[in-house]
């Protein structure tokens, strides 16, 4: 019952908040507004969700990337294989693991045990101790119920957790065209139910460990920029500001996604870029 | 007493602390909603507003929270929801997340009204709230707007019929029309279906702007899948109208990047929405078009748009390097690469052509020493063992010295192809072929000695005209003929015409040119009447007088009369449209007769064939015939082109069997009535019957009172003294029928 004394506090909050209380007075009420939009505005993030094939290495990275970084982002990452794969001792022996079920520490410890000389010089070792920093293991895409609430991993202390908590993000971003379509594809077989909609971007990076790092670095950039102009929506709203701005402070985040997607794309050519607004 | 900004921080504080504790455990869910409303309601603040409904919004989109909860708490946020949204002031994200609450509230609103038809309040609240965002989509700015597309598509769902699940388990199925009783006291069904057909088309209308906005357009493509798959009765609508929509069009003049995207957002998510739809169902019967456009649209993308960023060539190594699959395969044994000997220089024979081996006895080896059968059994085992890239190879290189040698000859003037040519004899004898073909080797290297220049270039050759038919061939090919379209009749793989199809040609249809059933009974039909009209006539003559051997048009005749003999009740339209055939064909060969009398001023007979034809056909099916076929042979009767003594008289046969009666009198009742010229055949024919047969009394009685009063009269008068002048009777009566004979010739002649 590890809910029972926050039930009690929040329950007796809610009851008892007062009553609405009476509209303020105009010019209180536009001071005050524009005080505490600023406020609410600056800490504004927009939530993300990081995709790739086995969610080890390019998802994984992007992950770290935006939960640490200078104003951390709210983030999850998934993969959309069927199964966890990593390189083995050949080609033809991967290390195979189930999604959901295996940690990145097991994963460590077993492969630590095999061969830690071969891991350590192929860097998996390397990249699932960063990983397991981060969250506890992978997830598949396909197995996520968007909207179903993630507090535990809040708990569990997993980065990026804080604001994930609704299960619920604004934007996805895949590392592969593959993972792009299997994301586009199996939301669609959800149903949007929640009625919500998120961008989906695609941000082509090969698999391997420095390609993740400048892909991690891309999408970083990505995802300030997006979050920059959702923040201009946010301030131009606030109380009242949208009606007096003028020309582009009025058009909305929305409208502006692909503008940013094509402008970060000039500076990044070698990450082709892919786009929809899909639903969850 | 003014709210201080403070205030609201601490209420917004508590309140994202109720909203972790839902999120902890659901069951909090009506109680927390409940709590909050009046705080969040539509004189709050516009942050409490902003908090509040992206929390209903989550709350009532949430999976941890029962359906059967989510529909109760439903009821009681409506007026809230409603009141906000009627707000003026109208601010953009509270509009957002209520556009989200309302796409989430409709369904489960719905579904309490169909189990609840005595809550007219929350029908009234819902029905509000939708107009009122069907009202104001347009004019929202672009993030409400792509809500409402969202709350379009559920109201779309809601208000169509979706699969019934268990019928038994009406609780399980999803909400949809299919779970609404017809009697329902508030929902109307045609009302509901109409409004969601047309909010369909305004969802779809998207695509028909001339620019389009990726936004829209995206948000509307992914919500559409979900609606084909679920929603039978749409989806095609909603395939076609995604099959009409071009992204690439919609690209405009300045292609910036951000219109790149566009497009190519656009192009990439119609086509995830068919392969989404093709995947769950690939026998789909739009999948090919489906296929087509997504091929389509790649084309007409990189056409248009995407110049500068083509895709990357193959990556350098495999983009998924665990994936083993993907990694070439290097350890594949290679197989030895054979040695290819040059040709010798000059003119070369097929048989060095095709020699690959340096070894000179094995090439001077002379295989037509060996026995047949003993080559076989030796060439077989060695093809099915031969290694399929060593083949390969060695056809390459006979390939390769092949258009060399081709090459060369084009090069060199052919002096002896002109002779070659002249000397050429076109008859064609099938019997050299395999002697040439045994000869090979040895027997073609020395013709090729003299024959060498001709060796690729050998004229067009012309098949010989084969030697004319005789006339007994000719017939047997011509019966032949006629029984395949005849078998082709019988055999069920021809659709029978559609009545329908026929009825929309009306009188513009031309004869034959549907391809059906129909139109090969027509074919031939003329066929017999029409294509030997005028040949016939005088040979007939010869035939009467020598052998009687039947012409082609008799065998069609003769088929036309069985085919129809075999199911005569089916195929009675068939018969009516030959003798119609036959009776016209006879018409207009006495009309060019009598012309061509005229000029020889010479007796001309000509061959008539629908009085026979009719009668023999008369006669083949009265004996099947039964009291129950009245139609069809009524049917028979008035469509056939004229009626004459002969056939009233087979008709008055009816009568012999008492059960058959009532179908001759019926039948000469139809012709009394509704064939005038007929008329005064029948009516003897007729009087016949009822002299002649007692149980035709009654019924026959009746007709003949009705158009020969008088005669009635006579009859029964000339009835009472019967019974003792039954010999005397007999003879008034034949006179009659005698008497009666003049109008019915002038009758005949004047038809």
């Amino acid at each position: 019952m590890p809910y029972d004394p926050r039930l009690a506090g929040a329950g007796t909050a809610a009851q008892g908040s007062p009553a609405p209380p009476p509209p303020p007075s105009e010019a209180a009420a536009a001071t005050v507004a524009a005080q505490s939009s600023t406020e609410q505005t600056a800490s504004h993030k927009l939530r993300f969700c990081t995709v790739c094939a086995s969610n080890q290495n390019r998802s994984m990275e992007a992950h770290l990337r935006l939960s640490t970084a200078e104003s951390p982002f709210p983030v999850i990452s998934f993969g959309t294989g069927s199964l966890v794969r990593l390189p083995g001792p050949s080609i033809t022996q991967p290390n195979v693991y189930n999604f959901n079920s295996t940690s990145y520490s097991q994963m460590y410890d077993e492969l630590l045990s095999k061969d830690e000389r071969l891991y350590r010089n192929n860097g998996i070792l390397n990249m699932l101790d960063r990983n397991r920093n981060v969250k506890w293991g992978p997830e598949r895409f396909q197995d996520w119920v968007p909207g179903l609430p993630r507090v535990d991993h809040v708990s569990k202390g997993d980065k990026g957790a804080l604001g994930t908590e609704g299960g619920v993000v604004d934007v996805i971003i895949t590392c592969e065209e593959r993972c792009w379509d299997a994301v586009v594809d199996d939301l669609m077989n959800k149903g949007s139910t929640l009625n919500k909609p998120v961008h989906v971007f695609n941000v082509d990076i090969k698999d391997n460990h420095e390609e993740a790092l400048v892909g991690g670095k891309a999408i970083l950039e990505l995802a300030t920029r997006l979050n920059e102009v959702a923040i201009q929506e946010q301030t131009a709203l606030g109380a009242g500001g949208w009606e007096n701005g003028t020309g582009d402070a009025r058009r909305s985040f929305d409208e502006k996604v692909p503008e940013v997607l094509g402008s970060w794309q000039e500076k990044w050519p070698n990450l082709p870029a892919l786009w929809t607004l899909a639903w969850l | 007493m003014a709210q201080s900004g403070d205030q609201v921080v601490d209420q917004i504080a508590q309140l994202n602390a109720a909203r972790n504790l839902v999120l902890g455990d659901a069951a909090f869910y009506p109680q927390i909603v409940n709590g909050v409303l009046p705080i969040i309601g539509a004189h709050a603040r516009v942050e409490l507003r902003r908090w509040g409904s992206e929390f209903l919004a989550e709350t009532f989109a949430s999976p941890a929270f029962a359906t059967t909860q989510k529909e109760q708490l439903a009821i009681n946020v409506l007026q809230t929801v409603r009141n906000i949204l009627e707000l003026p002031e109208g601010d953009q994200l509270v509009l957002q997340n209520i556009a989200q609450t309302a796409a989430s509230l409709y369904p489960l609103v719905f579904r309490h009204i169909i189990n609840h038809p005595e809550d007219k309040q929350s029908w009234e609240h819902i029905e509000a709230i939708k107009q009122d965002i069907l009202r104001r989509w347009d004019s929202f700015p672009c993030p409400v707007k792509v809500c409402c597309i969202k709350f379009a598509q559920r109201v779309v769902l809601a208000q169509t019929h979706g699969p019934i699940a268990d019928p038994r388990r009406p609780d399980k199925n999803e909400t949809s029309l299919a779970i609404l009783p017809r009697n329902h006291a508030i929902l109307s069904l045609p009302n509901l279906e109409a409004e969601s057909s047309g909010l369909l088309d305004r969802i779809l209308s998207v695509f028909h702007e001339d620019a389009s906005d990726p936004i829209l357009v995206n948000a509307t493509l992914n919500c559409l899948a979900t609606l084909v798959r679920t929603r039978q009765s749409v989806g095609n609508k909603i395939i076609n109208a995604i099959l009409n929509f071009f992204p690439a069009r919609h690209a405009r003049s300045p292609v910036t990047p951000a219109v790149r995207i566009g497009v190519k957002s656009m192009e990439r998510t119609a086509r995830a929405v068919f392969i989404n739809i093709m995947k769950r169902n690939p026998s789909h019967p739009l999948a090919g078009k489906m296929q087509q456009h997504i091929e389509r649209l790649m084309q007409s993308r990189i056409g248009h748009v995407d110049d500068t960023s083509r895709k990357r060539g193959l990556p350098t190594e495999p983009t998924d390097g665990l994936d083993a699959a993907k990694r070439a395969r290097l350890d594949a044994e290679t197989p030895p690469i054979i040695k290819v000997p040059p040709l010798p220089s000059g003119r070369i024979s097929f048989a060095q052509l095709f020699t690959l081996t340096e070894d000179s006895g094995l090439s001077s080896f002379d295989v037509k020493q060996l026995p047949p059968d003993l080559v076989v059994k030796i060439a077989v085992p060695l093809l099915a063992r031969v290694d399929q890239s060593l083949l390969s190879q060695a056809v390459d290189a006979i390939r390769m010295r092949y258009e060399t040698v081709q090459k060369q000859q084009m090069a060199q003037p052919q002096p002896a192809a002109e002779e070659e040519d002249d000397d050429y004899e076109p008859e064609y004898q099938p019997m050299d072929v395999p002697g040439s073909a045994a000869n090979e080797a040895g027997a073609v290297s020395a013709a090729l000695q003299e024959e060498q220049p001709d060796l690729v270039s050998l004229g067009p050759f012309v098949l010989p005209r084969p030697p004319p038919l005789s006339e007994e061939q000719a017939a047997e090919a011509g019966r032949g003929a006629v029984a395949r379209v005849f078998g082709m009749l019988g055999s069920t793989t021809l659709a029978p015409n559609l009545v329908k199809g026929q009825g929309q040609l009306g009188f513009s249809r031309l004869a034959g040119s549907t391809f059906d059933r129909d139109a090969w009974v027509t074919l031939l039909t003329r066929l017999a009447t029409r294509a030997p009209a005028g040949l016939e006539g005088p040979k007939l003559e010869a035939d009467y007088a020598g052998r009687r051997k039947p012409t082609i048009s008799d065998t069609i005749r003769e088929s036309l009369y069985r085919y129809i003999l075999e199911d005569f009740r089916g195929r009675v339209n068939v018969g009516i449209m030959w003798l119609n055939e036959e009776w016209y064909n006879d018409r207009l060969q006495m009309k060019v007769a009598s012309s061509n009398r005229a000029e020889d001023d010479e007796e001309v007979s000509v061959p008539l064939h629908y009085d026979h034809w009719v009668l023999r056909l008369l006669d083949g099916f009265l004996p099947y015939l039964d009291s129950r076929d009245t139609k069809i042979f009524i049917r028979f009767l008035s469509e056939i082109p004229e009626v004459t003594i002969s056939i009233a008289k087979r008709i008055t046969s009816l009568a012999k069997d008492p059960e058959r009666v009532n179908l001759c009198v019926q039948s000469f009742m139809y012709l009394v009535m509704f064939r005038p010229p007929a008329r005064e055949i029948c009516l003897n024919a007729l009087e016949e019957v009822y002299l002649t047969y007692e149980e035709s009394r009654p019924s026959a009685g009746k007709v003949l009172s009705r158009w020969r009063p008088q005669r009635v009269e006579q009859l029964q008068a000339e009835q009472t003294t019967l019974v003792t002048r039954t010999v005397d009777s007999q003879t008034p009566s034949s006179t009659v029928t005698n008497g009666s004979r003049d109008p019915r010739t002038a009758h005949a002649a004047a038809y």
